[in-house]
């Protein structure tokens, strides 16, 4: 069964992918927080270090190097920037709706854009009637002469106004069991971005509400039939969304403990360093344990998904747990910063603040729970 | 088209060996697994060969004299866009000091063939002595230029270089086939890239041993180096450090006290 | 062995001021070891108009000049310099060969190694001569120091850098022989000096400074370098760096003091910012005081130091720079009163 180390190969992806976030993505960092915008530079970036490509099969213009290629990239973009992270996931999962459930033509015609980041991708099922609940769905569109007029509004969406290309789950109007995903393009008339949140985490991370009203959507622009919308959805969801948020987490746990590593070493008490004191090595302990599940949880369901098995049920756990333990590693990061936790020069508080964004994204804890349970039960 | 010879160095990562120290009571170094990384030099020395590649066209090999792991080190190159690896590796080859290696790298590069130009960085963040390129220009019996910080003219056979020299540099004019040694300001490195790295795996590395290089074992290694370390001597502080206490402005102002009775103020 | 023969030879290099600092320091540390070899010392002297540079060399100890005068060795030329030495010291056999490390030292010394089949050392801080007559060559290496010896290969080689050991005295009692040696004429260069071009250097020169503030990794950023400049210019002393802070683009190399850059010798050292890597530490020789300012209270750097000050040096040294800056304002104006 198994080999738990990376190839030569993954391990040169890993060394260029932490030179690029620590490189080109790091000094966006301060703007960001600071204005929460400042988006446009990180994109770009990503786009040049071939970042949108890794998923997308070469002969639609990817490099096809796999999933546990983009866990890595995400691990290492995270660990310098969630929000850089979050971004970077969406448009992933965005993409996924089209690899997994698009036609040759629609491949064809969005992938080889989207792989050179010419084209953003994103997926939009949360509204404010619920998003642990799809099939709650009000947005809803009507059939016109082989037309679907779409109306309603989405809310709390990754990349709602940088992305063109938007695969928006909808119900049908007059047959409430049918839900389609639709793509719904910047130019469409109607159809627009509005609001921008302002989160408390993740700042800089494009979140906010698109709009609806009587957009014409042509039907080439149905992904994945009519009616399998929210098979289309949770297909993207279920392993690369789930997948995106493990790499978020498991690189916010890695900056959490060489934050703290390095505090503990360089603080003084007692005329020691406090790395000395159990209290404090406890606590490294456990956010190391917690590291090392989270990544063999993470990296044992994207080799699955490589091999072209169904992982949705390994991602949930994952997800679940490094989600969960990256919140805890967060706070015992600034519990270890002591005063200085609280300070905002300290990155520790940004972690803490990223942290929980991380719980409800992709699914919330209990969601995850649900999942699992009914796999364990089955 | 341009037959070019990149000589990269495996060296242990600075942010970690720069940690180690001579044990004072058994005046040994600790055995600690160092990851390996490319000489930062030969990044520069890589990069020059790779802007003459993209210019002109060029046929890129690496040459690396190093313990199996430096594998690693050849493959990334490849991944940076070099054409061809060639590990030297043999534990004969182990203790080699720059003489040593300078004559096995030599050798490599009889083996290889005709060559316009061989590059290396000027220097290894470890040995850090300077003596292998210009030794293996001695030994090939070809000219050499070392501390290269601009390529003037690099078209023909007879290439013009500025290399660092006392407040300033030197002109020099270069027929090729030649060794030139490389400073950090010859240019700027480029990064690995995805596509890069998925490129490097059709590239060829092969490994040459001794044998294969087919030097006499009394050639090589710590048998072939002139000169060997008989002793390590933990350095005993002479001086009593004062750690200067109390509040930041406390100390700023003891700091000035210092500073005013030693005059400098 | 002839009788122009000596045992201990030393490359000297023809400088600015007549003659390289470095070639007279090594020609003093020639004389310890030929005095306790019971021999005598050689010097190699390429270049032109070198009668004054001659009688120097002879002044702090050489017994025999070999002196090659000619337009054809200005400016130095690799193939030509290292011909010529290959020659003398095929012809002389001496045991032991030094050479400064310069630009023309560091290009010339391994040239001539590899052709005499020898062994060549760099960045020597101390030269011995053992029980066994052998030269112990001694390099500062992880944290500590380590000998090097080259017992079967000859001459001995090694390269040793300006200001590591003392100027020596002239004395114009001493008598020495100034021999002219053959310079070929028709010697093809396939890599030829076309000028030699100097470039402005700007601050003040850290070999002649008195007190130098050095910057390392803790810095930062750019704005962090800034602020240690700003402590340099404060204090008027020689700014000076560590191999990281060179490596991340905030200084030229030049400024770096350490093996592989500048040996100083200040008064006073204030080390900023930096670990107090060996190879760092090592080019400062004798300060009277050293200061250092880290957060790091492991840092190796604190058991090497005087003063020691465990800080955020981006936050102590701003802190430091005003308060110099107020008590400045505050002296000049009490002078201004009186």
């Amino acid at each position: 069964m198994i080999d738990f180390t990376f190839t030569e190969e993954q391990e040169l992806f890993r060394k260029a992918a932490r030179k690029f976030a620590e490189t080109k993505i790091a000094p966006h960092v301060p703007v960001m927080e600071k204005t929460n915008r400042g988006w446009d530079e990180v994109v770009r970036a990503l786009a040049e270090a071939e970042m949108f490509a890794i998923t997308i099969p070469k002969e639609h213009g990817g490099l096809g190097m796999g999933y546990v290629a983009r866990l890595i990239a995400l691990e290492e973009i995270a660990r310098v920037s969630v929000a850089t992270a979050m971004m970077y996931q969406v448009f992933g999962l965005g993409i996924e709706a089209f690899i997994k459930s698009g036609t040759e033509e629609q491949k064809k015609k969005y992938l080889p854009r989207l792989a050179t980041g010419e084209r953003l991708a994103t997926v939009a099922v949360t509204e404010p009637s619920g998003g642990s609940d799809p099939k709650g769905c009000r947005t809803k569109y009507k059939k016109v002469n082989g037309t679907y007029v779409l109306n309603g509004r989405k809310c709390f969406i990754t990349n709602s106004h940088t992305a063109d290309v938007q695969v928006i789950l909808a119900v049908d109007e007059d047959n409430p069991d049918s839900l389609t995903t639709l793509i719904v393009e910047k130019g469409m008339e109607g159809f627009k971005p509005t609001h921008e949140e302002h989160k408390v985490g993740m700042r800089g991370c494009n979140t906010g509400e698109i709009e609806m009203k009587n957009v014409v959507v042509p039907s080439e622009n149905v992904i994945g039939g009519e009616g399998k919308g929210l098979k289309v959805a949770m297909a993207a969801i279920s392993d690369v969304g789930r997948g995106g948020m493990v790499g978020c987490a498991l690189g916010l746990q890695q900056a959490c403990l060489e934050a703290s590593v390095k505090f503990s070493n360089e603080r003084i008490l007692y005329g020691k360093p406090i790395s000395n004191l159990q209290a404090i090595q406890f606590k490294i302990a456990e956010m190391k344990i917690d590291l090392e599940a989270g990544r063999l949880l993470g990296y044992r369901a994207a080799a699955m998904q490589d091999k072209g098995e169904r992982s949705g049920n390994e991602f949930a756990v994952a997800k679940y747990y490094t989600t969960e333990a990256v919140q805890k590693a967060a706070k015992m990061a600034v519990d270890i910063h002591g005063g200085y936790g609280c300070m905002e020069e300290f990155p520790v508080t940004r972690y803490l603040r990223d942290s929980f964004v991380l719980g409800p994204s992709a699914g919330t804890s209990d969601i995850m729970k649900v999942i699992i349970s009914r796999w364990a039960l089955s | 088209m341009l037959k070019i010879v990149v000589c990269v160095k495996a060296v242990p990562d600075q942010s970690i060996a720069d940690k180690l120290k001579i044990d004072p009571v058994t005046k040994s170094l600790p055995r600690l697994d160092i990851p390996l990384v490319i000489n930062s030099l030969d990044s520069h020395a890589l990069e020059a060969a790779l802007q003459l590649k993209e210019k002109y066209g060029a046929h890129i090999t690496i040459l690396c004299m190093g313990p199996p792991p430096a594998g690693n080190i050849v493959r990334e190159c490849l991944a940076l866009g070099a054409d061809k690896g060639i590990l030297l590796t043999d534990p004969a080859f182990a203790g080699a000091d720059a003489f040593a290696t300078a004559y096995t790298l030599a050798k490599a590069v009889e083996k290889i063939g005709p060559v316009d130009v061989i590059f290396c960085g000027m220097a290894s963040s470890d040995g850090a002595t300077e003596w292998v390129g210009p030794e293996m220009a001695a030994f090939l019996s070809i000219p050499v230029v070392t501390m290269v910080r601009e390529i003037v003219k690099d078209q023909g056979d007879e290439w013009i270089v500025n290399a660092d020299y006392e407040h300033g540099y030197r002109r020099v004019k270069l027929k090729l086939p030649a060794v030139i040694t490389v400073t950090r300001d010859l240019n700027q490195p480029k990064s690995l890239s995805f596509s890069g790295i998925l490129n490097a795996r059709s590239k060829e590395i092969v490994e040459w041993n001794r044998e294969k290089l087919d030097i006499p074992a009394e050639r090589v290694g710590l048998k072939g180096s002139p000169t060997y370390v008989t002793e390590m001597a933990h350095l005993e502080s002479r001086r009593e450090v004062e750690i200067l206490e109390g509040s930041l402005e406390e100390k700023v102002e003891r700091l000035v006290q210092i500073l005013s009775d030693a005059g400098v103020v | 062995m002839e009788e122009k023969s000596a045992t201990v030879f030393v490359v000297a290099e023809q400088g600015e001021d007549g003659i390289q600092p470095v070639s007279l320091q090594l020609v003093g540390k020639a004389r310890q070891l030929a005095d306790k070899l019971g021999s005598k010392v050689g010097a190699v002297l390429l270049g032109q108009n070198l009668t004054k540079v001659a009688q120097k060399l002879v002044e702090v100890g050489v017994d025999f000049v070999f002196q090659g005068d000619s337009e054809l060795l200005v400016p130095y030329q690799a193939e030509l310099y290292s011909e010529i030495i290959v020659k003398l010291m095929v012809e002389h056999c001496p045991d032991i060969l030094l050479i400064g490390s310069t630009f023309m030292g560091r290009e010339l010394a391994p040239l001539v190694a590899a052709r005499l089949k020898t062994g060549l050392t760099a960045h020597c801080i101390d030269l011995v001569i053992n029980n066994e007559g052998i030269l112990e060559q001694k390099i500062p290496a992880y944290g500590g120091m380590i000998t090097i010896v080259c017992p079967k290969k000859r001459p001995q080689m090694a390269t040793v850098a300006n200001g590591v050991f003392p100027n020596p005295v002239l004395d114009s009692a001493r008598s020495g022989e100034i021999i002219p040696i053959d310079v070929p004429k028709e010697f093809p260069l396939r890599v030829q000096t076309l000028e030699i071009v100097k470039e402005k250097s700007e601050g003040i020169s850290l070999e002649s400074a008195s007190v130098i503030v050095a910057g390392g990794a803790g810095a930062g950023d750019h704005d962090g370098w800034h602020q240690i400049a700003e402590l340099a210019d404060v204090l008027n002393a020689g700014f000076g760096s560590t191999r990281p802070a060179v490596d991340a683009g905030w200084t030229e190399l030049e400024t770096m003091i350490g093996q592989s850059g500048k040996m100083v010798n200040p008064e006073v050292y204030i080390g900023v910012g930096l670990s107090g890597e060996l190879q760092h530490m090592v080019g400062i020789v004798g300060a009277k005081i050293m200061i250092a300012i880290n957060n790091d209270a492991k840092a190796p750097v604190f058991e090497q130091v005087d003063y020691g000050v465990v800080e955020d040096c981006r936050v102590f040294v701003p802190a430091l720079v005003k308060t110099l800056k107020n008590n400045e304002a505050y002296a000049g104006k009490a002078t201004n009163v009186i």
